[in-house]
């Protein structure tokens, strides 16, 4: 135990990170065709915050962010207490751990967007953002160390799927298929089918009989299919009225990276 | 820094490592020492100051001696620990084999034809060839395997390489494994440099999936190892490796992604109706992430 303590005093020493606060731009693209963005979670952080791990499961908080694009109870009251506004403390705040930001607004694809975000000193960023339409794909940029450097930092974001829903691909307007047991209704947090299918650019199918799961008599299974993992792609097909998914496998698929992002750390 | 006596009192040797941990700053306190010692022969009080400085010069000092005690435990050795994430949704990784070595031994070239030993690997999975081609290297160093498979969407074992403290300044890292339910998909980190890693520092790479270039991408069950074969009788070792490389594109090359049998029916006729394989085995780069940490 004694060690340990001298070990970490010592890390400290070794240390050289400042602890004031610092205002970077970010700049965040969108490099997909048919794939809008939700509202950006953006979070600066200490180790002790992990907003996602690829090859552990979700947490709940994630699997709002990933199904529905919900980070506060703002943007959806049925999220309070479990989403990431609840992991991680208010917005905007120095939460100790953490401060974050939700940076709104559908980004659609082939677009770009800067924002100035006081990181308060924190050393490590994370990004989060969820894939429109889809069951529960979302891009993320995983804790990388925040420059403290004047200089333009380039990084790239790949997709995954959060596993918390399986990949049904499934039109969320339809009304011909409800989820077995509960018989809800399609949709975002928690039960089956795309969410965000009014924001695609070209208008989703009906009939589909679905890819990760199947309609079985006019039910979906909500099941999932974790943990977070790189998202395989949507599948789509080019059958508006049937076939295996409601997308367009010509319109709405993708390949990593799928955002790009760019911290300016300005000469102080 | 008044903790320079307790380091001497507590466990020496384990603090001393813990010393280099911040080799950088030993270095600059080393430099610092001489200037701080002149400051104490100074008469006055500020240079005295200095010479507070000049201790902690005497602690880098330390530092190269606890090194050296190592010697008679371990020999002078970096240790390295390596750990592996499939990130693909239903590709388990046949044994990963990682290669620590100095520069001028590699696996693989893009665009030139795989070795035997890295055909065997992504045809079947086995990595003992790989291995081997890996051992006959003048420069190869150190190499550790799973014991087993990586399943997806899993994080591996925490596995331990040692190499000559002489070499963690021009080191390379070479992994491969093979994505088993494909035909000759492997994914790898091909000589990455992990030269001068600090003692405690972390590295993470993420790995692309390659096509060997050995074997036609039929995604038949007789011609694929793994469990998606094997659940329709076929697949194991007998449907991995195959001398042959008729049907095979030749040379090492970046993977297409596999076919599969999806949106066979579709108006797009895009699926391949003889594959065995599902949308479900489709994957997008990067299939693996890579985390290695130097421990001492």
């Amino acid at each position: 135990m004694r060690l340990r303590t001298i070990s970490a005093s010592l890390l400290f020493l070794c240390s050289s990170a400042s602890a004031l606060a610092q205002t970077v731009e970010i700049e965040f693209t969108n490099l997909m065709h048919g794939q809008s963005f939700t509202p950006r979670l953006v979070v600066a952080h200490d180790e002790t915050i992990d907003t996602f791990e690829a090859g552990t499961e979700a947490s709940t908080a994630l699997a709002w962010l990933a199904e529905a694009g919900v980070i506060e109870d703002e943007q959806n009251p049925a999220s309070a207490g479990q989403n990431f506004e609840a992991l991680l403390g208010p917005e905007s705040t120095d939460n100790g751990s953490n401060t974050w930001r939700r940076f709104g607004g559908l980004l659609s694809p082939s677009t770009t967007v800067t924002y100035q975000f006081d990181t308060m000193g924190k050393p490590l960023l994370s990004v989060l953002t969820m894939l429109i339409p889809t069951n529960d794909a979302f891009a993320g940029l995983d804790a990388i160390e925040i420059p403290t450097e004047p200089g333009v930092y380039t990084y790239t974001l790949n997709a995954y799927d959060a596993g918390t829903e399986l990949n049904d691909e499934l039109n969320s307007a339809r009304t011909d298929v409800v989820e077995a047991g509960t018989g809800l209704a399609l949709g975002g947090y928690g039960v089956p089918g795309v969410a965000g299918a009014p924001t695609s650019i070209v208008p989703l199918g009906t009939g589909a009989t679905g890819v990760g799961v199947q309609v079985v008599n006019g039910e979906i299974e909500d099941g999932t299919d974790g943990p977070i993992h790189i998202h395989r792609n949507v599948l789509g097909d080019t059958n508006q009225s049937a076939g295996a998914s409601d997308l367009n496998s010509t319109v709405h698929r993708w390949l990593n990276p799928v955002a790009r992002l760019t911290i300016t750390v300005p000469a102080s | 820094m008044k903790n320079s006596n307790v380091f001497k009192i507590l466990l020496p040797l384990s603090v001393l490592a813990l010393l280099s941990a911040c080799s950088g700053d030993d270095g600059a306190d080393g430099l610092q020492g001489p200037q701080g010692q002149q400051g104490e022969q100074g008469p006055q009080g500020a240079a005295g100051q200095d010479g507070a400085d000049g201790q902690d010069g005497a602690d880098g000092q330390d530092g190269a001696d606890g090194a050296a005690g190592q010697d008679g435990v371990n020999g002078n050795s970096a240790v390295y620990t390596v750990q592996v994430t499939n990130l693909t949704f239903a590709q388990p990784f046949s044994p990963v084999a990682v290669v620590m070595h100095e520069p001028g031994y590699t696996a693989f070239v893009d665009g030139e034809p795989a070795t035997v030993g890295l055909e065997v690997l992504a045809e079947g999975g086995d990595n003992q060839a790989f291995i081997d081609e890996a051992r006959a290297s003048v420069d190869f160093l150190d190499v550790v395997s799973t014991q087993g498979p990586v399943l997806p969407k899993t994080i591996s074992d925490t596995l331990t390489l040692v190499v000559p403290e002489l070499d963690a300044d021009n080191l390379r890292i070479t992994i491969a494994t093979m994505l088993i339910n494909t035909n000759d998909a492997f994914t790898a980190l091909n000589a990455v440099n992990i030269s001068d890693m600090e003692v405690g520092e972390a590295q993470t790479f993420s790995a692309p999936t390659w096509d060997s270039g050995t074997e036609a991408n039929v995604e038949t069950a007789e011609t694929m190892p793994g469990p998606a074969a094997q659940a329709l009788g076929a697949g194991g070792q007998a449907a991995g490796f195959d001398a042959s490389r008729d049907g095979g594109e030749g040379v090492v090359h970046f993977h297409r992604g596999v076919t599969t049998s999806a949106n066979a029916d579709d108006p797009s006729f895009e699926g391949l109706a003889s594959s065995i394989l599902t949308e479900q085995h489709r994957w997008d780069n990067p299939s693996m992430r890579v985390t290695i940490t130097r421990t001492r």
